[in-house]
């Protein structure tokens, strides 16, 4: 069986979990017989895929585009700079250092197949990028400060100063028949200057781009990983007469809500109604693809994600520093995070645990809010906000942390509980996650039900039995959640789909 | 002449309530009220009211040659009595026929054997009160709650008085012997009567599994399996839970069909024919001695107690629970006392477990709550709060 994998990045330039989600994929595929063609729009040349053809997406647009200069933010952001702690994530547009070019183009020679081509496609758009989270990042912090002004420049303004419909923004990102056309709408396209790097006009490059790439070869079908490669998808597998298969990890919807991007739910939508099969990270996702966009439940596989199987993390011991027990929330502070219930839930608990400490770790649009909200609860005490963690500082938060809880309000798979669980640490995850249908071993909560939540901080915390009885449970149960379990579910919806 | 013994265990237990961290201090109602009423009622519509109605027709039928025991627990008698009193006027009926015998054992269905030998006696005496008084009968035969035994409670129950107990005739514990003789508890005279878990499960749990190789089990098939032992046995004991019948395995599987023929069927042997628990003994003598050397139970596929007590939460609620008594009993205050003994219940403890595969399916059919954790979670804010409420306030006023 020979497959067409389209993702948006791969390890190890990643911004979310897509990328890693995707080598676990294709590493447990492959195992399974399964060859792979996996395209994205730019490759490094740090990679390492022995198990697949790794491709990078050939441009069909201007190779860079320069940045446009002359917008200048009304958003008051300068004061909402923190200090640049990190160069992280690395943005694909990022300039990339000479050394490492240079680097990466020896290791292409030495030991890369030769179908990985070094082709820079500027292609800015993350997988979990939406304008909105993009300037939760440059706010955060996140981007170094030189970085940061040359983008809100380019990227961060408000959007799209003339929205085009969704009719006309897709007849782009569904690339007709004819290159040449194309090739010149995309560059008229850009060369207007309105949006040149707004990440419609990526999508759209990078569908042109990969229908290029793979021009004349042959595939069983052909598999898309999120919105931003539908519209590639759908192209190639026209050309090609394959099948299509496109892999839900996050719909547009649960990022934002009910301030999803239309565009992004017209483009959702359309892969969805091209694909032959939807796949769904969690059952729980799949009844968000059939409430939002109306795909037949039949039509949409589970295949829930794994993680690599490594090594619990040795537990710090329960030593804690001269505060009282952690509670911990990791991760965008947004809407989707819910971490006004972690605060809610916080408030409940110090009634019965008053030494505990809450920390809230991370950013995001909600992060003002959270900390106005703590200081109006009278629980700034117990409180911390450290902002964005990175590395070590992850594994420490994780390792200190008495119990960890992801309150989220929409939460297709949800990766973060099972990291917390390898470092022994109990969970609480909201119902409203993809994660919390896999797992046993974990207290499982309504996102909007504080007052339960708090009473099982409260439990984990009063109650060692109820922590030691989870933590040893849970060490066993993760070994189980691998991608080898993904793989094997899988293969079988490919292999109905190739012989229909 | 061998013969063929019934019995039924009857039970219900006080679930709590889902009782969060924040109802400490506040709540002092621990048991959902509504909940139970409903599981009873819709046990009653599906299990009682049918299977007793099915048991009074064929022992008219038979003129009393069918016969069956039952062990009906207080607790449930109790909820019975609130939630749907014609039940246990069926079960009165029964009585009357003089084909039932009731078996005794705690009221509360509870692990006191385990913990507290003073209060396991006092929720018996309790039960034969019940029995007693509801029934008219004085019991001979005792079950231990969900056929827990080892010698020592086999010997406790002994020196009360019973003529025999019911166990579970668990393959290390009886080695070389069949399950279908009488033996007689080590170091006394009392009878045991062991479950043939062979023939008994295959009706209460294998009757309706399609993937099992004898599906379908028809009642014929059935009594051919007993008959088979012809000779090589005088009494097979099909000991399970009454709500195989209708709600275990529903109406639908043809369950209630096969208890209508068996008895016949049975019957159409000339040797063989059908007693209670006391005519079994009276009849057939102890072959021999049987020893246990560890405790034994009818549940899960261990058959030991690890359905209530195999890990530390479980542990920890359990001794919880038990260290009260002294305090509790000093009261001497009826409400309280019953009160503490319904939170005894074996059933919390069992919703407790985190057993894997086979085992967590049937603590998860049986449990109300989401899983083992929020089980834990609820029945230690009820202790806290029982702690709180019942003897801070006493021990204030008492100037501690």
């Amino acid at each position: 069986m020979r497959i067409l994998m389209l993702g948006w990045e791969y390890p190890p330039h990643i911004s979310g979990g897509l990328g890693t989600a995707c080598e676990g994929l294709t590493i447990a595929l492959a195992r399974r017989g399964v060859e792979i063609d996996f395209l994205v729009p730019k490759l490094y040349g740090e990679e390492d895929a022995p198990h697949m053809h790794l491709l990078g997406a050939a441009s069909a647009a201007p190779s860079q585009v320069e940045p446009v200069q002359h917008v200048q933010s009304e958003l008051p952001l300068v004061e909402a700079i923190a200090e640049p702690v990190s160069s992280e994530p690395t943005f694909a547009t990022d300039p990339v250092p000479t050394s490492e070019v240079a680097a990466a183009g020896q290791r292409e020679e030495a030991d890369v197949p030769a179908e990985i081509r070094m082709v820079h496609v500027p292609a800015m758009l993350k997988p979990y990028l939406d304008r909105a989270t993009y300037q939760e990042l440059i706010r955060g912090g996140s981007l170094p400060r030189a970085e940061y002004e040359r983008r809100v420049a380019t990227q961060a303004v408000p959007a799209i100063p003339v929205p085009p419909s969704a009719i006309t923004r897709l007849e782009h990102a569904h690339v007709p028949g004819d290159d040449a056309v194309f090739a010149e709408e995309a560059q008229a396209f850009e060369g207007a200057g309105h949006y040149g790097d707004d990440l419609f006009a990526e999508v759209a490059r990078y569908a042109v781009a990969a229908a290029r790439r793979v021009a004349g070869k042959k595939y069983d079908l052909v598999h898309a990983h999120d919105w931003m490669t539908f519209p590639a998808g759908i192209e190639i597998a026209q050309r090609a007469g394959a099948p299509l298969v496109v892999h839900v990890h996050s719909l547009e919807y649960d990022r934002a809500g009910q301030g999803a991007d239309r565009d992004i739910v017209a483009i959702e939508r359309q892969g969805l109604e091209y694909a032959t099969r939807v796949v769904a990270v969690s059952y729980y996702t799949r009844s968000l693809i059939n409430r939002v966009h109306s795909t037949s439940l039949d039509k949409i596989s589970v295949v829930h994600n794994g993680v690599y199987a490594h090594e619990t993390v040795e537990a710090y011991s329960e030593q804690r520093s001269s505060t009282g027990p952690v509670v911990l929330f990791l991760g965008r502070v947004t809407f989707q995070k819910g971490p006004e219930y972690f605060v809610q839930a916080a408030a409940r608990v110090l009634e019965h645990v008053p030494d505990a400490v809450f920390i809230m770790a991370g950013s995001g649009d909600m992060l003002p809010r959270m900390e106005a909200l703590v200081e109006e609860l009278g629980i700034t005490e117990s409180f911390r906000f450290p902002g964005w963690l990175r590395g070590a500082e992850i594994e420490r938060a994780f390792s200190t942390a008495s119990v960890y809880v992801m309150p989220s309000v929409s939460e297709p798979f949800g990766i973060a509980p099972l990291e917390a669980m390898s470092h022994d640490r109990p969970v609480i995850v909201s119902k409203q996650s993809g994660v919390s249908e896999i797992l046993r071993n974990a207290l499982k909560v309504d996102f909007w039900d504080v007052d339960k939540m708090a009473s099982q901080i409260v439990a984990l915390l009063e109650l060692p039995e109820l922590r030691h009885t989870i933590v040893e449970r849970a060490r066993e149960e993760i070994r189980h959640i691998h991608w080898d379990a993904a793989a094997e579910k899988l293969v079988p919806v490919y292999e109905s789909i190739i012989q229909a | 002449m061998p013969s063929v013994c019934f019995y039924f265990e009857v039970h219900q237990p006080y679930r709590l309530k889902p009782y969060g961290a924040l109802q400490v201090g506040r709540d002092h109602d621990y048991f959902d009220d509504k909940l139970n009423a409903e599981v009873l009622r819709k046990v009653a519509d599906k299990c009682y009211l049918p299977a007793n109605e099915s048991m009074l027709r064929l022992i008219e039928r038979t003129d009393g040659r069918f016969r069956i025991s039952y062990a009906v627990t207080g607790v449930a008698i109790e909820q019975m009595k609130k939630y749907a009193p014609e039940v246990l006027d069926s079960f009165i009926r029964l009585a009357k026929s003089g084909a039932v015998e009731f078996v005794a054992e705690t009221y509360y269905h509870s692990l006191a054997a385990l913990y507290d030998k003073a209060e396991y006696k006092e929720q018996i005496d309790m039960e034969l009160d019940l029995i007693k008084r509801e029934f008219g009968q004085t019991p001979r035969v005792f079950r231990n709650t969900e056929l827990i035994y080892n010698d020592e409670i086999g010997q406790f129950i002994a020196d009360l008085g019973f003529d025999a107990m019911i166990c579970e005739g668990a393959d290390d514990i009886l080695d070389w012997r069949s399950p279908n003789f009488v033996y007689h508890v080590a170091g006394r005279e009392m009878r045991l009567l062991a479950k043939n878990y062979k023939l008994s499960d295959d009706i209460a749990f294998r009757f309706s599994n399609r993937g099992w190789a004898e599906y379908p089990l028809t009642a014929d098939k059935f009594a051919g399996w007993v008959h088979g032992h012809s000779g090589a046995g005088d009494v097979i004991n099909l000991f399970m839970d009454y709500e195989t019948f209708g709600e275990h395995q529903w109406r639908e599987t043809g369950i209630f069909e096969f208890l209508e023929h068996l008895p016949e069927l049975l019957f159409n042997h000339p040797d063989w024919d059908i007693l209670t628990p006391s005519q079994a003994i009276d009849r057939y003598p102890a072959l021999g001695e049987l020893p246990f050397h560890r405790t034994v139970s009818w549940a899960d596929e261990a058959r030991d107690i690890s359905a209530w007590r195999g890990n530390a939460m479980q542990q920890r609620a359990l001794a919880e629970i038990y260290s009260l008594g002294p305090a509790i009993r000093r009261r001497n205050n009826s409400n309280l006392l019953a009160l503490w003994r319904r939170l005894q219940t074996s059933d919390h403890f069992y919703y407790m477990a985190t057993k894997s595969a086979s085992d967590a399916e049937v603590h998860d059919y049986f449990s109300p709550y989401e899983g083992p954790y929020d089980a834990f979670i609820h029945y230690m804010n009820v202790m806290k709060d029982l702690n709180l409420s019942v003897f801070a306030p006493a021990e204030k006023r008492a100037g501690l």
